[in-house]
């Protein structure tokens, strides 16, 4: 699995790094999201679908 | 204007509902108009307040508030630009004298402000300031501990955003009572009455104070919010007073009775559940996010905003005209079943909980971090120090009108005493300010990335 977060799109919510803290992390500036890599560990790929559904932007893209 | 143009505009409109949340029985029907709604008019058109748009549907209010370039925040005081009237519906009686911050600025204007106060404000920002929190929540409980009664709005809610938006801002921590009462009491003080002009006196005093602070905090700098928009250059040049006044209000506004709504709804949930509120105890560490988040989703603080449209456009499948007002209900979308399964059910372990009590897109709300932080400092110490509390529905004064926030003003509680862990309120305060001088802890994070260090 794949993930990257949509600059354009992120706003700062948190909630990605608040489900999938090991592989979101957020900048000290303004909060918004990045993905660690790209590349998702088998056993957080649970907690990325997660992220993703609960982004309120809709900013996570899983490819 | 023809017969045609009226017909099309009468078919353009023809999803209506009459929806007034201003009214007291809109606190109460809220469940019943949000279902209405969703079903047969998730955007509508309501002839209240001039006549305006209210998106309900979670789709919808997706849609229309990620898209900004057809969305106008402007509030156009002086009448310079297209005569836009801001995020309130109605337009408040008494005239604005300035905008309501960046929150009634538009891009590129309202970019500028924001990146100049988001290095305060982001989590790693925020997450300094937890001891002070903490020991702020710490005395205000050890002003009550030994008597088993507390209220949890007038001695907790109200006190600790305040004092920590205070420091945040670099204006003395002492002076928090200039600003606490008439910040809440205008939420909730009707217009016209005998209320309303004590409440503007202190409204009054409180705008001296800002100003007082702001000269000061110009003529000799001390790190914060307020020195950041003293510093802040658009294309070169410092921001007029009055609009930084206008952001203080917002900030201040903003800071305030927010947390406070979402703390006193929560703890009088978890008193009515007290199953619930000792499984939170027990299982904070995976569960206090997500109980966070749904406390916001079902109480929504901040229930909306306005906008105008900035063009002819369609959007979600319905056609809008420039200038026409619209308001984006976070509330009802948050009950949106089609998002949020049994949506008028508390489900402190919810996933997927995308809820929209901090906004959508540019504007999302700049104190979300905390807002969520000192939210979940207060509900860690209340369960902690005082795990059986019961709150008194006799003595609980929820709002009468939620159209602005979906506040209270009283929620006595009762509980087995306990003993006091430290210093009382006043000499807390006292302390913290030397701390806060000391360490220059309202500095940016850019500037400074430590976690406040509190002795004893």
């Amino acid at each position: 699995m794949r993930v990257r977060v949509d600059p354009e799109r992120c706003q700062g919510h948190t909630l990605c790094a608040m489900i999938a803290p090991k592989v979101f992390e957020l900048d000290d500036i303004d909060g918004h999201s990045s993905a660690v890599s790209e590349d998702v560990p088998a056993d957080a790929e649970e907690q990325v679908r997660e992220a993703a559904h609960t982004c309120p932007e809709q900013a996570i893209v899983i490819f | 204007m023809s017969v045609d143009d009226v017909s099309t505009d009468d078919d353009r409109k023809k999803n209506r509902y009459d929806f007034d949340r201003h009214s007291p029985q809109y606190r109460h029907q809220l469940e019943s108009i949000a279902q209405q709604m969703h079903e047969k008019c998730p955007v509508a058109w309501s002839e209240t307040y001039g006549g305006h748009w209210v998106a309900s549907g979670s789709r919808e209010v997706f849609e229309l508030a990620r898209s900004a370039e057809f969305l106008s925040n402007d509030h156009d005081i002086r009448g310079e630009r297209r005569g836009y009237k801001g995020i309130s519906i109605p337009t408040p009686q008494r005239v604005a004298s300035a905008r309501g911050g960046f929150l009634e600025m538009d891009p590129p204007e309202q970019r500028y402000y924001r990146q100049a106060l988001n290095p305060y404000l982001s989590p790693a920002a925020i997450s300094r300031w937890i001891p002070v929190i903490d020991e702020l929540v710490r005395a205000s409980l050890d002003e009550k501990i030994e008597t088993g009664r507390i209220d949890f709005v007038d001695d907790l809610a109200n006190i600790v955003p305040a004092v920590f938006t205070l420091a945040m801002m670099g204006i003395p921590l002492k002076n928090w009572t200039i600003y606490c009462e008439p910040m809440h009491a205008a939420i909730y003080t009707r217009e016209g009455t005998d209320e309303a002009a004590r409440v503007a006196l202190l409204h009054r005093q409180m705008g001296i104070d800002l100003a007082t602070q702001l000269a000061r905090i110009r003529a000799d700098p001390r790190p914060g919010l307020v020195d950041a928009l003293l510093r802040l250059e658009i294309n070169g040049e410092a921001q007029p007073d009055i609009e930084l006044f206008g952001v203080l209000g917002l900030l201040i506004g903003g800071g305030f009775d927010t947390t406070t709504a979402l703390t006193a709804h929560a703890l009088e949930w978890l008193s009515e559940n007290p199953s619930e509120r000792d499984r939170l105890s027990r299982e904070r560490d995976t569960l206090l996010d997500s109980a966070t988040e749904e406390f916001l989703r079902y109480y929504t603080p901040a229930p909306g905003d306005g906008r105008t449209f900035s063009a002819d456009c369609e959007i979600a499948g319905q056609q809008f005209k420039e200038g026409e007002r619209l308001w984006l209900s976070w509330t009802m979308a948050n009950r949106d079943a089609a998002l949020f399964p049994e949506p008028n059910t508390i489900d402190l372990a919810r996933k997927g909980n995308r809820h929209h009590s901090f906004g959508l897109g540019i504007h999302r709300c700049i104190g979300s971090n905390v807002a969520r932080t000192v939210f979940k400092r207060m509900i860690i110490q209340v369960l902690d120090r005082m795990p059986d509390f019961r709150c008194e529905p006799d003595g609980t004064v929820h709002y009468d009108t939620i159209g602005v926030i979906n506040g209270m003003r009283h929620l006595p509680a009762t509980f087995t005493p306990g003993p006091r862990l430290g210093a009382g309120l006043e000499e807390t305060i006292d302390t913290l300010q030397k701390v806060c001088d000391e360490q220059g802890l309202a500095e940016p994070v850019t500037a400074r990335k430590a976690t406040a260090k509190i002795e004893g």
